[in-house]
């Protein structure tokens, strides 16, 4: 705590002598007294106590109120309050040999809303973020067209663009509990999803002005980084909604997230979402690479593997509380989760307090928008009885967010990716929430 | 993702499975539970599929599949560059099962195997069976009935080209695109022979490839989801009496939650010089710890004698900057552009110190 209140008093200190000298010689003299007397009181309130201040609170009139702060573009770029410090991404060491191939969670139980702050998107890498000039970036296009060609981003830019509203996930997110519940923690049972509004060019744009020929089916996207990432997507989706996106929450995509371009492929798998983007080519046939064969494929229990299990179905999970937001005493609560689906807008999210016994239709808040993130809030009042919390989505399919043991019953336990359970959390007397299956 | 399962088989204990498979036995589907719920008509399922836009069995409907592409709208925004067919060549890398993609080259298994030896065993084994959580590459085990095991070459890849592709690819993983094309031949080879699947003198080369019948080249069948059919009950679902907790996260604590108990005031990463350490971990450790890629091991006296005497100045220069060694490379900073100079040298003298010379 001494080195930044230290800091904190050498900032000051440099803001005084900063408005100091812009005031005539003869006036800076008396502001300096008067700015080191004012800071000297700031220091002393601060050290008088290491948490609240009785000092600030009512009826005494806080410090802020009683000095200055620092002036604009003390941080040309600015960063979350100090007091933000654990809204963090963060990882399971264990998950992955190393962390260049490796993969860190949202926090999305610090989250508000449905837009995942940039620098807080998961991330998910094969072989590290490559560091990519823009200038030095090329996007080439090729293979069955009329006029293969390679873009500039500048040129890639100056395409009609769109933005949308989109989550991003992958496939393997809640893959740990196949079976049984080892996550004590929201973070990682559901934090391998984002939602940001991305800006791009359509790739049916793209397609259009190489003159993509009608023998092409398939397009194979590939990455600048060194993976080499490639998956191969069908013309089919390639139309329809894929972006070649280069920027996110209004402005260019963090190095994480594939700067200066990527694809984004709306409700499938992030793993095909491609970032770093270098290379489309079109084809007649899908290419069935490393990540569409050996990985990103669901195992079933007769042996066989499902291939090209794109979609991520509809899910839904109670944010607030959950383990990292245990409830504080009896009385009112609103209780908040997150519900989406790679089909399509969510119709309906049902909550239940019991396991599953009994549901109550919660309310949508906020924007309800296709293949985005949708918030859902039920208020209610705790008693201080124990509780199993479930949520339920519904998508305009009319599909049903199934139970665990309905998916295990279908896909038994060694698929790893796409389970979309519905998620129970256990809330104690005591407030305290614990991440269980039931049965 | 599939570290993921490498770690489960290991994190979950052999008896706990066995709770749930008892468990599972005695679950019954939850449509069959509760009076309250209503029969799925036959045809939601498909109207569903229909209603998503749900592409099932693409690849064999996208044979006939016309697109809508307008051909005279081709080159309307007449932006970007030609791409000639020499700047194709050099991008073009990837290969497909029936062989489009491979360049002229050849290799065998005999070839291939002090290739594999000095660049692929240190993660994936000498037998291929594969180096802590690095991935198993030879096996030719059931991927079902209990044992539970690695997805390999042999077990569960369909194509052979998919591996051929992916060497050349992404492989070495600290030199990805470093090896000639008939070294990629070779080694190809070797894990195939390594998986029982070809010769140890057979000649892999860009005709034959794509012959190579893969074990499980038969494995794999389209997406049919939706699978499920759960309903939308809102009363009496379930007996309350019925209902178990079968499993708790907190009785296996492998987890990190050491934020589930911190202050909100700690200070956001990044705001105080990173120290040696800590540069270490994040950026030299995958390497360094091990001696991975020809990396002298922390702590390794012998190792770093050589290095030691050449100065400290210039190891940080090397550091930063990266350097081709004779038993291995170093990438600019780890391969981890974003640290300052500072934090390399710092992470430098922290290896220094581990060797007595701090």
């Amino acid at each position: 705590m001494t080195r930044h209140y230290n800091s904190e008093t050498a900032r000051l200190l440099g803001v005084i002598a900063d408005e100091a000298n812009k005031l005539p010689v003869s006036d800076r003299r008396d502001f300096l007294r008067k700015g080191v007397a004012m800071a000297g009181t700031a220091i002393a309130a601060a050290t008088a106590s290491g948490g609240a201040l009785a000092s600030n609170l009512p009826p005494n009139i806080p410090a802020s109120n009683r000095s200055l702060g620092p002036g604009v573009v003390t941080n040309p770029y600015g960063q979350p309050s100090r007091f933000e410090g654990d809204v963090v991404r963060r990882t399971v060491p264990w998950l992955t040999a190393n962390k260049i191939s490796s993969i860190s969670f949202s926090p999305l139980q610090e989250l508000s809303g449905i837009i995942t702050p940039n620098g807080l998107v998961f991330e998910r890498y094969h072989a590290g973020v490559p560091t990519i000039d823009p200038s030095e970036h090329r996007l080439m296009i090729h293979g069955l067209v009329e006029r293969p060609i390679v873009l500039t981003m500048d040129e890639l830019m100056r395409f009609p663009s769109t933005s949308l509203i989109r989550f991003i996930e992958c496939p393997a997110n809640g893959g740990m509990e196949w079976r049984g519940a080892q996550m004590e923690a929201l973070q990682f049972t559901h934090g391998m999803l984002s939602c940001c509004e991305w800006t791009g060019v359509p790739l049916s744009t793209l397609l259009q002005e190489v003159g993509a020929k009608p023998q092409g089916k398939w397009v194979l996207a590939e990455g600048a980084d060194g993976a080499a990432m490639s998956r191969s997507i069908p013309i089919e989706k390639a139309l329809d909604d894929t972006l070649v996106v280069f920027a996110q929450n209004g402005e260019a995509l963090r190095p994480e997230q594939g700067y200066p371009v990527r694809l984004l492929n709306p409700g499938w798998e992030g793993n095909t979402s491609i970032k770093w983007l270098r290379r489309i080519e079109v084809g007649d046939k899908p290419w069935f690479h490393r990540e569409e064969t050996s990985k990103y494929t669901d195992l079933m229990p007769d042996g066989k593997a499902r291939k090209f299990t794109w979609v991520q179905e509809t899910n839904s999970v109670i944010t607030s509380p959950c383990p990292e937001k245990p409830l504080r005493g009896r009385g009112r609560y609103e209780l908040e989760g997150l519900a989406w689906s790679g089909r399509g807008r969510i119709k309906r999210v049902d909550v239940s307090f019991d396991g599953g016994v009994s549901w109550q239709q919660a309310r949508l808040k906020g924007l309800v928008l296709p293949k985005a993130l949708t918030r859902f809030s039920f208020e209610w009042s705790w008693k201080g009885n124990p509780a199993l919390l479930q949520s339920r989505a519904i998508d305009e399919t009319d599909y049903v967010q199934p139970t665990l043991t309905q998916l295990r019953q279908v896909r038994g336990v060694e698929s790893i990716y796409h389970k979309n359970a519905i998620h129970t959390w256990k809330l104690a007397a005591d407030g305290t929430v614990t991440n269980v299956q039931i049965d | 993702m599939y570290r993921l399962t490498d770690r489960f088989n290991k994190s979950l204990l052999a008896g706990l499975l066995l709770v749930f498979l008892a468990a599972g036995l005695r679950a019954e589907p939850e449509g069959q539970k509760g009076a309250a719920q209503e029969p799925v008509q036959a045809t939601q399922m498909g109207s569903t599929a229909a209603a998503a836009g749900l592409f099932q069995d693409i690849e064999e409907r996208s044979l006939s599949f016309s697109h809508s592409l307008d051909p005279a709208r081709a080159g309307y925004y007449g932006l970007g560059e030609a791409a000639t067919p020499e700047m194709i060549a050099g991008w073009d890398i990837d290969v497909r099962p029936d062989g489009q993609g491979l360049p002229p080259g050849s290799g065998t298994a005999e070839i291939g195997e002090p290739l594999y030896e000095k660049k692929c065993a240190e993660c994936h084994g000498v037998f291929g069976e594969g180096a802590g959580r690095w991935p198993k590459l030879a096996g030719n085990e059931p991927l079902v009935g209990g044992g539970r095991p690695e997805k390999t070459v042999g077990n569960y890849w369909p194509y052979a080209s998919t591996l051929w592709d992916y060497i050349h690819r992404a492989m070495p993983f600290l030199q990805p695109q470093s090896l000639t094309d008939s070294e990629v031949y070779a080694i190809t080879a070797y894990v195939l022979y390594l998986n029982e699947i070809i010769e140890y003198d057979w000649e892999l080369n860009q005709d034959n490839l794509a012959t190579i019948a893969m074990p499980n080249r038969d494995g794999f069948f389209m997406d049919p989801r939706p699978d499920t059919r759960n309903v939308a009950c809102m009363e009496g679902c379930k007996d309350p009496d019925t209902i178990k907790i079968t499993w708790d996260s907190t009785r296996l604590g492998v987890t990190p939650v050491e934020h589930l108990q911190q202050s909100r005031a700690t200070p956001l990463p990044g705001s105080a010089p990173q120290s040696g350490d800590k540069v270490y971990r994040q950026a030299c450790g995958l390497c360094h710890d091990s001696g991975l890629g020809g990396a002298p091991a922390i702590g390794d006296k012998a190792a770093w004698a050589g290095r030691i005497a050449q100065g400290r100045e210039l190891l940080i220069e090397h550091a930063i900057n990266g350097f081709q060694g004779e038993t291995g490379v170093m990438p600019p900073k780890g391969g981890q552009a974003q640290l300052s100079s500072d934090a390399v040298s710092a992470a430098v003298d922290y290896m220094l110190g581990r060797v007595g010379e701090g």
